[in-house]
């Protein structure tokens, strides 16, 4: 992002852009940032929340008529609504207790199947609730078949590419991305606030999916192919996460 | 997770202490005042329409959004697992700030929306913006835009 406002200002355009890791931003000495203290993934702060985001907006703009450039100005304030470690998020289904043991192909399968036959009168209500806006759809592939599509590659990591023009890495981060977020928007149906966190304790510690997905990252870390083994590291469990691995 | 806070250290420093280039300073381009400029969103957030091509890990691509684009149907095929997606889903604006942008423009503060706004996909070493970027100025140009508003994620 720094870079890219260095390359336009050179062109002509005045640029000006929100910092969200303010080490970055002083590295890169981009002419004009606004340093905002929000979580990563939210530049404006806070969903739904027209008044605070038009003034993180407008105070990034404005920095425009400035000429003195590199500068960073500190946006003041903290976004408003409950923080992200809120208590009182619960899913709207009761899902079992996830097995620890994947080594069985066709149960893994089955079960994590079940899983979803469990969720999607909750993702449906929640892409009414939106409505129409939802996160997956990456791929054209329903959450059965990419269930398939996964735990094959559990079942025999050596497998070839699923995905026609796509290499076994993007593949399998693309379907697994829109397997998770299935589960997401799912949770997602209730109304009210929950947090990225929150949702994200119940995928990797209470569901089959997350557990899926630590296989993956352990699968991936281990794999051969260098490509994988740098999927393993970032693609599936997020660092926050780690501490259900 | 969203938080680096929430972070173990470990990964927490390898995100904040990553490598970076070293740019001279750059001459800050002029303009009009804020009220006369034709402003352009620009976000890593990795956001395309659905029928574009996802993003490509590494590649200093970007997609092009219209403004009359269905901002309903955007998705976001960015790589990183490390950052809050519930926002996004429950508010576009949160990384796309487009309905500010145009209230914005309807109160005066800022002269006009531009037709065309541009995505890319963060997670991607900073150089590779270098060769794009001649292309997309020369977009940026050809739609009158005189300022852009930078949003990573």
């Amino acid at each position: 992002m720094g870079g890219l406002a260095h390359y336009l200002e050179r062109e002509g355009l005045p640029t000006t852009q929100i910092s969200l890791i303010r080490k970055h931003t002083e590295g890169l000495r981009p002419p004009r940032a606004l340093f905002v203290p929000f979580e990563l993934g939210r530049p404006f702060g806070a969903p739904n929340e027209p008044d605070f985001q038009r003034r993180v907006l407008l105070g990034a703009l404005k920095l425009l008529e400035r000429n003195d450039g590199p500068f960073i100005e500190d946006f003041p304030d903290a976004p408003p609504g409950p923080p992200a470690d809120m208590e009182g998020w619960t899913c709207p289904v009761n899902l079992a207790a996830p097995q620890n043991d994947l080594s069985d192909a066709e149960k893994l399968a089955l079960d994590l199947k079940q899983e979803v036959v469990l969720l999607r009168p909750w993702y449906e209500e929640s892409i009414k609730n939106f409505k129409g806006r939802r996160l997956d759809g990456l791929t054209e592939y329903s959450p059965e078949e990419i269930i398939d599509f996964l735990v094959s590659f559990v079942d025999d990591p050596s497998i070839d590419s699923f995905m026609e023009g796509q290499p076994i890495g993007r593949a399998l981060k693309l379907t697994a991305d829109d397997l998770k977020y299935f589960y997401y928007q799912a949770a997602m149906a209730k109304p009210g606030s929950v947090s990225d966190v929150q949702i994200s304790d119940w995928y990797y510690g209470e569901t089959l999916a997350g557990k899926l997905f630590i296989k993956l990252r352990e699968l991936c870390l281990g794999h051969e192919t260098e490509a994988l083994q740098t999927m393993g590291r970032t693609a599936y469990v997020p660092n926050a996460m780690l501490k259900h691995v | 997770m969203a938080h680096l806070s929430d972070m173990p250290e470990k990964q927490r420093n390898m995100i904040v202490n990553q490598d970076l280039p070293d740019y001279d300073d750059t001459t800050c381009a002029d303009g009009p005042a804020l009220n006369e400029r034709k402003v352009a969103i620009i976000t890593t957030a990795g956001l395309h329409r659905r029928e574009d091509k996802e993003f490509t890990p590494g590649v200093g691509e970007y997609r092009i959004i219209p403004n009359d684009t269905d901002m309903d149907d955007l998705i976001m095929s960015h790589v990183s697992t490390n950052f809050d997606r519930t926002g996004f889903q429950q508010d576009l604006n949160i990384v796309f700030p487009i309905e500010r942008l145009r209230e914005l423009a309807a109160s005066g503060d800022v002269g006009e929306v531009a037709d065309y706004h541009y995505a890319f996909m963060g997670a991607t070493p900073p150089m590779a913006h270098a060769a794009v970027s001649k292309d997309l100025a020369g977009l940026l140009k050809s739609d009158n835009v005189t300022g852009v508003i930078l949003a990573g994620v």
